[in-house]
């Protein structure tokens, strides 16, 4: 039974509670609960069609929950999005940003949907981006950015407002490394502002260095929830082995010997590799073709749950 | 996300969006509207009007420039709102996904709904009059006359604006926009007695053509040459349309929105 942290005393926190959502008789997220609190990362991981832009989508009103509801302090989403979305800020996984104006422009823009015009609007859009290192690009047009670029304006265009909480759907899907790591130090600067973040993504890197609390999710459940780190340790350990050329019925034998578990890995097989046992000395002796010792991941944690490896 | 609460200042806030838009090619977006009556008019002024003479509208005799100048600002209403809620709102709504934009912000489906109609209907509004400003340099219609079928020109325009928005809203590509256009919208062009009485017509396509709303606005903008005897249904007719086609226009597009 997972415990669900559904009441909370702060008038800023971000409460779901036990989200549902069906098309026609499919459900595509079932009773997901969860709290954001100020300050603090929470992530949803799971594969592609998982279920994360539907819960997304349902925390600002854009998906109409078949049951459940969202509330922010004492907002309640679904019967006052607007005064809701107010102090939300949403970075949604396209790249919805107006072709039609320049950098600088998308933000003077947008901060009028907000009330916020004139010379206070110039000076806001002038902190922003600063924020996220756009100063030299505000009057380049949309299509002259890279997708790093675009993805900092959108997070712009999204903390207009000082939002208490974020919602960040696959960030950086499709950006290289080095914008990704540029993308990062600002959810990090957003955490240390005291800014509430919800992250979805599918990789894991990402998972575990930003995020404080993650929900795993499959198929629009949860099937696990914890710190990233606790939830490694709980669920395979601390070390992992990433072994081939070995029969499957021997790993499998040797798996249930030592009170631990294998899983087909990529061309191999994973195993959990519990402390102080002579597991790794019996693996070495088997003879493999490859034979790989690493500290156990986020990854791996999904493949012991589901056993799939996380796309 | 509730559907109906709209306040002034979040419809004001999208059509300002367009507006900016708008305001950034000014010129190219004027140029339609005023160089295509004049090219009509020159076109049927000089070339068809020593042909045709007067003609007989309402029991009088007008000339036959008198008698297009007001369908023509009839069809830069029909063009521009129709087009703008069509072409435009599509192209807003799943290439730009302008709409999904505007509502992370604090805006509700109805007052980006709003400020899309409003706008379609503000581009109707804008044809129409620089048209009735070329009629009036023509001297076709008196300054007075424009100003006083203002109100008309926008009940056209909201209506062409939602039915615009219910193709947008209606298609899945862009290219079945082309579907209403011709057999609906060149039809109105061509048969609601903008080029001549539909009196001309055979019955049969008379009947069709007088119920076609572009034939209600076109004989309404001629009020200074005479009204037709059932003139106040036409007018009803009209905002029923409009309301009608609004209704539908939100019942197609909240469905592409609020999942």
């Amino acid at each position: 039974m997972l415990s669900l942290t559904t009441q909370t005393t702060d008038t800023t926190a971000l409460v779901a509670y036990d989200l549902y959502k069906q098309y026609g008789d499919t459900p595509v997220v079932q009773n997901v609960s969860f709290t954001i609190h100020p300050g603090e990362v929470l992530g949803l991981l799971g594969p592609n069609g998982a279920g994360k832009t539907t819960i997304v989508g349902m925390l600002y009103g854009g998906v109409a929950p078949s049951r459940g509801f969202v509330k922010l302090g004492s907002i309640q989403v679904q019967s006052d999005g607007r005064t809701a979305r107010a102090k939300m800020g949403i970075v949604t996984q396209e790249d919805n940003l107006d072709p039609d104006f320049s950098v600088f422009e998308n933000l003077l823009h947008f901060a009028h949907h907000y009330r916020l015009t004139g010379k206070a609007a110039r000076n806001r859009v002038g902190e922003l981006l600063a924020q996220v290192n756009l100063e030299d690009h505000a009057k380049k047009r949309i299509d002259e950015l890279s997708g790093g670029m675009k993805r900092r304006l959108v997070l712009a265009r999204a903390l207009i407002n000082h939002p208490h909480v974020v919602f960040l759907d696959e960030p950086t899907t499709g950006l290289d490394p080095d914008a990704r790591q540029e993308f990062w130090k600002l959810v990090i600067a957003l955490k240390q502002q005291g800014c509430g973040v919800l992250l979805t993504t599918h990789y894991m890197d990402e998972a575990q260095r930003l995020c404080d609390r993650l929900l795993l999710l499959q198929q629009g459940q949860v099937i696990d929830q914890g710190a990233p780190d606790e939830l490694i340790q709980r669920t395979v350990g601390k070390e992992v082995v990433e072994i081939e050329g070995v029969d499957e019925a021997k790993l499998q034998a040797l798996a249930a010997q030592f009170n631990t578990w294998c899983r087909p890995f990529g061309s191999g097989y994973l195993l959990a590799l519990p402390g102080y046992t002579p597991l790794w000395d019996y693996l070495v002796a088997a003879e493999p073709q490859r034979l790989t010792r690493r500290l156990a991941n986020l990854e791996d944690v999904f493949l012991r749950l589901t056993g799939k490896v996380l796309e | 996300m509730k559907r109906l609460s709209a306040t002034p200042w979040g419809v004001y806030s999208v059509w300002h969006r367009h507006a900016k838009v708008y305001q950034r090619t000014w010129l190219v977006n004027f140029l339609p509207p005023v160089t295509e009556p004049i090219m009509y008019l020159i076109a049927f002024g000089f070339g068809l009007s020593p042909l045709v003479g007067d003609i007989t509208y309402a029991g009088q005799p007008v000339s036959y420039l008198r008698f297009i100048a007001p369908a023509m600002i009839a069809i830069g209403v029909l063009f521009q709102s129709f087009f703008e809620g069509g072409y435009s709102s599509f192209i807003r709504l799943n290439f730009q996904k302008t709409w999904q934009a505007l509502l992370t912000a604090p805006l509700s489906f109805t007052e980006v709904f709003l400020g899309d109609w409003l706008w379609a209907a503000t581009k109707g509004m804008i044809a129409g009059t620089l048209t009735g400003l070329v009629a009036v340099a023509w001297g076709l219609y008196s300054p007075l006359n424009l100003l006083l079928s203002l109100p008309l020109m926008l009940l056209g325009s909201l209506l062409f604006g939602a039915m615009g928005l219910f193709t947008a809203g209606s298609v899945r590509q862009i290219d079945q926009i082309n579907i209403p256009i011709f057999l609906f919208i060149i039809p109105m062009f061509t048969l609601c007695g903008t080029y001549f009485p539909r009196e001309t017509l055979p019955p049969v396509l008379h009947a069709i053509a007088t119920v076609l709303p572009l034939s209600s606005l076109i004989d309404l903008l001629r009020w200074n040459l005479g009204l037709q005897p059932y003139w106040w249904l036409q007018l009803l007719w009209l905002v029923a349309l409009m309301l009608i086609f609004l209704s539908l226009a939100i019942r197609k597009i909240y469905p592409h929105l609020v999942k």
